[in-house]
């Protein structure tokens, strides 16, 4: 017998009982509901208020070659015109009864413009004032003999190339990558706390109900702890990936994905790296700490200093990498194990790594993971089959 | 013939000597009871022979091979500390355990209905752990140490906290693996069930066994015994008998008029002249031979370690003697 059979069927195990714990499918359903409610709500408000003006404007029959120009001219001005045409009578109707905002009728190079009531609006005064002009310039150069379109190309690129010999140095502060990386690495938080705290448990309860002796005659602590390890961090990622697609379909809800400069997809991509490898990282010290107590109510004694190294990184890139996002610290620190999972996607959101950095954190990550494998394996074994007070870390690393 | 051999097993706990060079053996088809006082080092032994503590020095070995995890894959073990999912359905938690010791699911599920239903829980199997009754979990405990057909059988106090019917349900099946030709070791401080269903015992204190064989073996005394009981005063009976050659005569322990008479080996065969010189005096109410009882062995073994000053492993010189006759060889 292979040692993957124990394993998978550890794994399979923790996968099964963590995901059909009530608990776990209610807290999950709960927050699915209120990320995609929390989108649409945001929609509603941002739909309210940020709503592009729209005018629905006439044009009578005789002024019907200003069609064109206004639409140029709206798109210039930022509205959104709602072109018709219409007879003068029907037009002035349409106003009185609100279906219309404007009627542009007479001579196309003076027209007239008749609104409901007092002022036009300025937005719809500029569109017609625009397009008239382009109107009529566009009838000059004809009259001269001009090419009335290659005169509006030459003079839609008559603008200046603008080269900005230095980039602004940090002190452009991104609302919309602040908001993407904070949102990911809270995900990120919540996982790896929820998958700990879960593994934590789940070594102490064995211990607890003293079912680990039956298990340890059969298969190895070793084999105990990769499969514990590995059908929850599959949850967990299951976790991970459900609350990040759901966050990548609140943003299409809400319609700003367009608006911000982050690539979320990717984004997302870095969140399931980042949680896999911090994952190992902090899992594996959650399941070789847990084995140096017997009971629940000794778990936080050994799990409360993992959870400070689990938020003092969060914190820390909270603080540090918006404002600074290359400074040497923040370069420095997520290149540190417990600190790159939380720094490097958030670094990556702002833009402000070199491309070789990434990979550096990663490879770091990666050298670190065999090494609290043994560590953790270690203390487990010699933890996990002491009963009674709380064993000291130092005992089990001296077996 | 195949044979457990437990070989002069050392285990320490700091200062705490658990182990001192145990060495016994079980063998195939056989029911061996595993008897000693609370921190005698049972537990320990046990779990060293299932691997789930290192010992210091000594082997286990079985087949003449050490017993490794690959053989111990094949062993049914039934911890002191009962130890169950609490939350998990017994069969699911059942089906998990045989996947661990190697079985296919379709054999895992067959295994756990057989099991469940011969021990009485099978409509349980649906339910979890925790809702049922200590003694419903003892019995899915028990099929959790028999679901994959074990080559060798290792329960520490199997029946206690059973009821009658559970017991004589456990006590068939042991038999019956017994019988398939399975080791079968068991620790108890049920005496009188280790007296009727082992075929040899062995007795240990602090780490040691101090008495091992058939319970026909460890029955067996030196110097013949009787217990006397007359109609007559006591010192009146003491001095009559004693008058008899070759003859020791003392208080019965526990009984206001009976003593117990002890032939020795120059008085062999003098029991009717013990019973003439009786019933001369009065009425002679019982005049039966001393076997004694499991019990009984049990606590002169405890009581002669007492004797010789724990943890000295000095004993006295008869004392001594007394544990090398009961050291029977197997």
């Amino acid at each position: 017998m292979t040692t993957r059979g124990p394993v998978v069927l550890v794994a399979r195990r923790e996968l099964r009982t963590r995901m059909m714990t009530k608990a776990n499918i209610v807290s999950m359903v709960v927050m699915l509901v209120v990320i995609l409610v929390g989108a649409a709500v945001g929609r509603y408000f941002l739909e309210r208020e940020g709503e592009p003006p729209t005018s629905r404007v006439a044009v009578s029959a005789g002024a019907g070659a200003l069609a064109p120009q206004l639409r140029s001219s709206a798109d210039a001005a930022g509205l959104d015109l709602e072109l018709s045409t219409l007879e003068e009578d029907a037009a002035r109707q349409a106003l009185a009864d609100e279906r219309l905002d404007g009627f542009v009728g007479g001579d196309p190079a003076s027209p007239q413009l008749v609104v409901p009531e007092g002022e036009p609006d300025g937005a719809l005064l500029e569109t017609v004032t625009g397009a008239v002009r382009s109107y009529v310039v566009a009838e000059r150069i004809g009259d001269l003999g001009g090419d009335p379109a290659a005169f509006e190309r030459a003079l839609a690129s008559a603008v200046p190339q603008v080269e900005t010999l230095q980039e602004a140095s940090g002190g452009g502060f991104d609302g919309a990558a602040f908001g993407v990386a904070t949102v990911m690495i809270s995900v990120l938080l919540f996982a790896l706390i929820g998958s700990g705290t879960m593994i934590a448990m789940g070594v102490v309860e064995e211990k607890t109900s003293r079912v680990v002796e039956i298990l340890l005659s059969t298969i190895r602590p070793t084999q105990l702890l990769a499969g514990k390890v590995l059908g929850i961090g599959l949850y967990g990622l299951l976790q991970v990936v459900v609350l990040g697609a759901a966050l990548v379909l609140a943003t299409r809800i809400l319609g700003v994905a367009s608006d911000i400069s982050v690539d979320v997809g990717a984004a997302l991509m870095w969140l399931v790296i980042w949680f896999l490898l911090g994952y190992l990282v902090f899992a594996l010290l959650f399941g070789g700490f847990a084995a140096l107590v017997s009971r629940q109510e000794d778990i936080s004694s050994v799990t409360t200093p993992l959870m400070f190294l689990l938020f003092a990184p969060f914190y820390l890139t909270m603080f540090l990498v918006p404002n600074d996002p290359d400074g040497t610290a923040v370069k420095v620190l997520s290149q540190v194990p417990f600190f790159a999972p939380f720094m490097m996607p958030v670094r990556d959101a702002f833009g402000a790594l070199a491309p070789w950095e990434m990979p550096l954190a990663i490879a770091i990550c990666a050298v670190t993971i065999p090494v609290l494998v043994w560590l953790a394996a270690r203390v487990y074994q010699r933890g996990v089959l002491h009963t009674g007070g709380r064993m000291r870390l130092a005992e089990a690393l001296r077996g | 013939m195949s044979s457990l051999e437990i070989d002069h097993l050392h285990k320490s706990y700091g200062s705490l000597r658990a182990l001192r060079d145990l060495t016994f053996d079980v063998k195939a088809g056989e029911i061996f009871g595993f008897v000693g006082s609370n921190g005698a080092g049972k537990t320990t032994a046990m779990r060293i022979m299932l691997g789930v503590l290192a010992a210091d020095a000594g082997e286990v070995r079985w087949n003449g091979a050490p017993l490794d995890l690959r053989t111990r894959r094949r062993v049914g073990y039934m911890p002191e500390e009962r130890g169950l999912y609490p939350k998990m359905k017994v069969g699911e938690q059942l089906r998990f355990l045989a996947g661990l010791h190697g079985m296919s699911p379709a054999d895992a599920d067959a295994a756990v209905t057989r099991w469940t239903d011969r021990l009485g829980v099978g409509a349980r199997r649906g339910d979890a752990v925790e809702k049922l009754s200590l003694g419903n979990q003892q019995r899915v405990q028990l099929a959790a140490a028999l679901v994959h057909d074990p080559d060798i059988l290792v329960l520490d106090e199997p029946f206690s906290g059973l009821d009658p019917v559970a017991v004589d349900v456990m006590s068939a099946v042991l038999r019956e693996r017994a019988d398939a030709g399975v080791p079968v070791i068991f620790s108890s401080h049920q005496l009188d069930l280790v007296e009727r269903l082992c075929d040899r015992v062995g007795i240990v204190r602090s780490g040691q066994v101090e008495a091992l064989g058939t319970i026909d073996e460890l029955r067996r005394t030196e110097r013949p015994q009787w217990r006397l009981d007359v109609q007559a005063d006591r010192p009146d009976v003491v001095t009559a008998v004693s008058a008899v050659p070759g003859v020791l005569v003392a208080p019965a322990p526990g009984r206001t008029q009976a003593v117990v008479v002890e032939l020795t080996d120059s008085a062999v065969g003098a029991e009717q002249a013990v019973l003439a010189a009786a019933m001369r005096l009065g009425a002679v109410r019982e005049f039966s031979p001393v076997r004694p009882t499991l019990a009984d062995l049990f606590r002169d073994v405890v009581s002669a370690g007492e004797a010789a000053g724990e943890p000295s492993q000095e004993p006295a010189p008869d004392g001594r003697r007394r544990r090398d006759r009961r050291k029977v060889a197997a």
